[in-house]
């Protein structure tokens, strides 16, 4: 019993951090109907950014998220300006491709840079853990858990209570309608995805102090993160939601019960029964294809 | 441009998506090719007697593993429209094969090559079956899972791969003097085979299905072409030879690990081939790896592999998006092409005016007896959208023989009730029944063999298709043998010249679709169906968006082919035409059926003048046509 109540409540707690990570990913499908597989390639570039600033600075890696986020931010609005925005109008099978290749020449910058050996940031509480009763929980994980349901909250905010929020939220749901009550669309693609690739970096700080990791983890990481968004339905933040703490726990249950080995391909076993079973996932809903615009 | 035969102007076109459409230039460009790529062949297979250089013949043997893997991701990708970021899975899966016989069951690698084969399009068509309820971006998303789900069976898997240990392969039997040719020429006849694969399948209905299906997968259902059976056989043909290619690659190779073999960049190098080269076209996978396996050797040896290579090709994969999306093969055809053309004026841009003599085509077979029973029934349908009931009991039938309209307001649930009855939508609740059969539950492709044939609000023609190839596109049936019949016979060109004379665009045969106004798309639409010879003909707003001259052709040709014995169900909001034209009219208010008589009936019902047409509404004169 206790094994399973530590792996709820460490699966819940990572959950809340995958949550954070694919939000942006999600958002950026919902407002352009953009998968970003580069999403993984952001957030390991974030994380090795959190690890220079830790070496060279000791400035705890959560508290590095203020600066990851505005830098992120900006990185994302001019990647999107020089690469995603010439290619809005082709099908969308280019975009995929596009943000493919930017995940691999992004692995290859990180590896000329640090190098292709596993880091990880270890601030001094890593190796402490709370014990609350027989419960092990370390204290990385309670923090970094705490922070992304913060990060989060505040991202939700932004999208329900501000008119940047609700102009994203009007050009996910109806480009053109957006754009006929005076939306600058293209504008606003811009800032989604600026958003979605900051909150890549705050999760990838958090991540950073979770897991080592090296440039080639990001594919495990956009394998993850899309297992979630498939889960929970593409383009709905609350289903990303509720994937990211599905997968959390599933993970851990995996590791516990099954074999740590064998953990990785909990996202991918997603994918598989989600298309079989509910190919629009838990929160998604069918679009009428009859009235589509032509 | 019409001299030509029609079978080379047809198939010509379906050599690109992006690939000029008239037929003459390809036809001509055809002969300086033939002689380029019979120079190309022979000097790749010739290479190894005149040369020992063991370095070119790694690298052109490498080259025909990923130029495999590439011509067989077109089929997929290419042809039907699905992209693939796992296809380097079944080479990995083919080399496994052979690794895993060879070590537990033992006989010459070669033995094991089939089987290889086998086990790839065995797990493609699994494949194939998931991928029928996943489209666009969760296809993507399955392939991407696929990859790195059989990388960690391999890895994990231990009893059975050796996990991280790998795999070795036995050393080659042969004498050394032989070098690698075994290889060289084994995966050069899988080449072959591949390419001759992917002709074939351009060629016959089989590609014309799969390229609706890329162009637009619903409207290909509604005319005939059984979606799920043409994308598994797709996917089974487009990983057979990779997985065999794999074995041949293992043993090659001769040590298989979880990495190598399920390395992601394997399928980025199969992807970059065919984008660089040019997707559904015949060559340009070929050209496209042996670009890049030049490009990746190069690498390797000048700035030593490892970041250098995700860098170059990230970094191309990302400008091939951005600066050349057709890709080699087709961007140099559309050089030629306007060269060509120059100073040159297209067809397009001629109106249609006044009604030009006509004659009407022959009925294919004799016109079944007027019965004036139901030829369809619909009985309680229900549909809801979340919590919109579009479609709330609606019952109403259409005798056979007849031009029914169903009228309404906007949003009273018309065109949702033509996808029900053409099945490109399930109802909630309620029956279908066509022609004394039920058809609610039959996917709409059997429902367009049974005689059902419906045109969209919006029209919905394969653009990329010239307007002669979207005549036929449509299919009566299926069975086995139809997929290896050309895409266009003469019989068909013929029999689809006579439907585009009747709509009056026979003109306009090689026009790629996307370039036709929208009331000429519509008139093709028309055509398209009536290829299918349908009993029941379903027009969504026939009359919608298009000019008076137009709207009284319409009205014509409906008669005539009325005539002919064929039934129609018309939605449409202009009032004249319908009351001019249709008996009986069936009124759709709310999702029901609330009136149905005929047009003075109607026009005088106190419920259908509340619901719809309004107190004051006043025929002023119908339509004569």
């Amino acid at each position: 019993m206790t094994e399973f109540l530590q792996a709820l409540i460490l699966g819940l707690l990572i959950g809340g951090v995958y949550a954070l990570l694919a939000s942006g990913l999600t958002l950026i499908f919902g407002v352009m109907n953009v998968i970003n597989i580069a999403h993984g390639a952001f957030l390991i570039l974030a994380a090795f950014i959190t690890w220079s600033i830790w070496r060279e600075t000791g400035l705890d890696p959560l508290a590095a998220i203020i600066v990851l986020t505005p830098l992120m931010f900006a990185f994302g609005w001019l990647l999107y300006n020089l690469t995603v925005r010439p290619i809005r109008r082709a099908p969308p099978a280019a975009s995929v491709l596009l943000t493919f290749g930017l995940a691999l020449f992004l692995e290859g910058i990180m590896g000329v840079i640090w190098g292709n050996t596993s880091h990880s940031v270890r601030p001094s509480y890593s190796t402490e853990s709370f014990e609350i009763g027989e419960l092990f929980l370390p204290k990385a994980q309670v923090y970094g858990g705490l922070v992304a349901i913060v990060v989060l909250a505040s991202l939700y905010l932004v999208l329900t209570r501000t008119w940047l929020g609700r102009a994203i939220r009007a050009s996910a749901v109806n480009p053109q309608g957006a754009e006929l009550v005076g939306v600058n669309v293209a504008a606003v693609a811009a800032l989604t995805f600026a958003i979605g690739v900051a909150s890549a970096g705050a999760g990838g700080a958090i991540a950073s102090v979770l897991y080592p990791f090296l440039p080639g983890s990001h594919y495990q990481w956009i394998a993850r993160l899309l297992g979630i968004i498939v889960l929970g339905g593409m383009g709905s933040l609350p289903g990303a939601v509720i994937g990211a703490l599905c997968l959390g726990v599933a993970e851990l249950m995996t590791v516990t019960y099954i074999g740590p080995e064998w953990a990785t391909g909990v996202p991918y076993v997603f994918v598989f029964i989600v298309l079989l079973l509910r190919p629009q996932g838990i929160l998604g809903t069918r679009l009428r294809e009859d009235v589509a615009t032509a | 441009m019409t001299g030509s035969s029609s079978t080379a102007a047809a198939t010509g076109t379906l050599q690109g998506g992006g690939a000029p459409p008239s037929a003459a230039p390809s036809k001509a460009l055809r002969s300086p090719w033939t002689a380029v790529i019979a120079l190309a062949v022979l000097a790749v297979g010739l290479f190894p007697v005149f040369s020992d250089d063991l370095y070119y013949q790694n690298m052109f043997i490498l080259s025909m593993v990923f130029a495999i893997g590439a011509v067989g991701l077109n089929v997929i990708t290419g042809y039907a429209g699905y992209i693939s970021l796992g296809q380097g899975a079944f080479i990995g899966l083919g080399a496994y094969a052979v690794g895993i016989c060879v070590g537990d069951i033992g006989g010459s690698p070669w033995v094991w090559v089939p089987v290889a084969g086998v086990l790839a399009g065995a797990v493609a068509a699994l494949l194939g079956v998931v991928a029928m309820r996943a489209r666009g971006h969760s296809f993507v998303i399955l392939t991407i899972a696929f990859l790195f789900l059989v990388q960690l069976l391999a890895t994990n898997w231990d009893s059975l791969t050796n996990g991280t240990g790998g795999i070795t392969l036995p050393i080659p039997t042969w004498s050394v003097d032989y070098q690698y040719w075994p290889f060289y020429y084994s995966l050069m006849g899988l080449l072959a085979v591949s390419l001759v694969a992917s002709w074939w399948i351009r060629r016959t209905k089989f590609g014309m299905g799969l390229i609706a299906i890329r162009e637009d997968e619903d409207k290909a259902a509604t005319v005939g072409v059984s979606t799920p059976t043409y994308k598994i056989l797709a996917f089974v043909s487009s990983a057979v030879f990779v997985g065999m290619a794999g074995g041949v690659y293992g043993y090659y190779i001769s040590f298989i690990d979880p990495l190598g073999m399920f390395n992601i960049l394997l399928s980025v190098q199969i992807i970059l081939s065919l984008l660089l080269g040019g997707r559904a076209t015949l060559w340009g996978p070929v050209l496209g790896a042996f670009i890049i396996e030049w490009l990746n050797e190069t690498t390797n040896n000048e700035f030593g592999g490892g970041n250098a290579r995700l860098l170059i090709f990230g970094g191309l994969l990302a400008l091939v998006v951005l600066f050349l999306p057709q890709g080699i093969i087709p961007t140099a055809q559309s050089w030629i092409e306007r060269w060509r053309s120059r100073g040159k004026a297209g067809l397009a841009g001629e109106r249609l005016t006044g009604i030009d003599l006509y004659k009407r085509p022959a009925p294919r077979a004799e016109a079944p007896p007027v019965t004036g029973k139901p030829l369809l029934e619909v009985k309680g349908l229900e549909k809801r959208f979340g919590g919109v009931q579009a479609v709330d009991g609606a019952s109403f039938s259409v005798p056979e023989g007849s031009i029914t309209a169903l009228i309404g307001p906007n949003g009273s649930g018309k065109t949702t009730v033509f996808n029900l009855i053409g099945g490109t939508m399930a109802p909630q609740a309620g029956e279908v029944w066509f022609d004394g059969r039920r058809i609610d539950g039959k996917p709409p492709w059997q429902r367009a063999h049974l005689g059902l044939g419906r045109t969209f609000q919006i029209t919905r023609l394969f653009r990329e298709m010239t307007v002669l190839e979207n005549v036929v596109a449509p299919l009566r049936g299926f069975h086995v043998r139809l997929l290896n019949t050309d895409a266009v016979s003469g019989r068909e060109a013929r029999r689809a010249e006579e439907l585009l004379e009747f709509v009056g665009m026979r003109k306009y045969r090689d026009v790629r679709a996307s370039e036709l106004s929208y009331g000429q798309q519509k008139l093709v639409e028309l055509a398209q169906i009536l290829m299918l010879d349908p009993r029941l003909i379903m027009l969504d707003e026939p009359a919608g968006g298009i000019n008076p001259t137009l709207i009284e052709r319409i009205g014509e040709m409906i008669r005539e082919l009325n005539a002919d014995g064929k039934t129609f169900l018309i939605v449409e909001h202009n009032m004249p035409f319908v009351l001019g034209l249709c008996n009986p009219v069936i009124v759709l208010a709310r999702g029901t059926a609330i009136a149905s008589g005929t047009p003075d009936e109607i026009q005088r019902d106190a419920q259908v003048l509340d619901a719809y047409l309004g107190e004051d509404f006043r025929l002023e004169e119908p339509v004569k046509a």
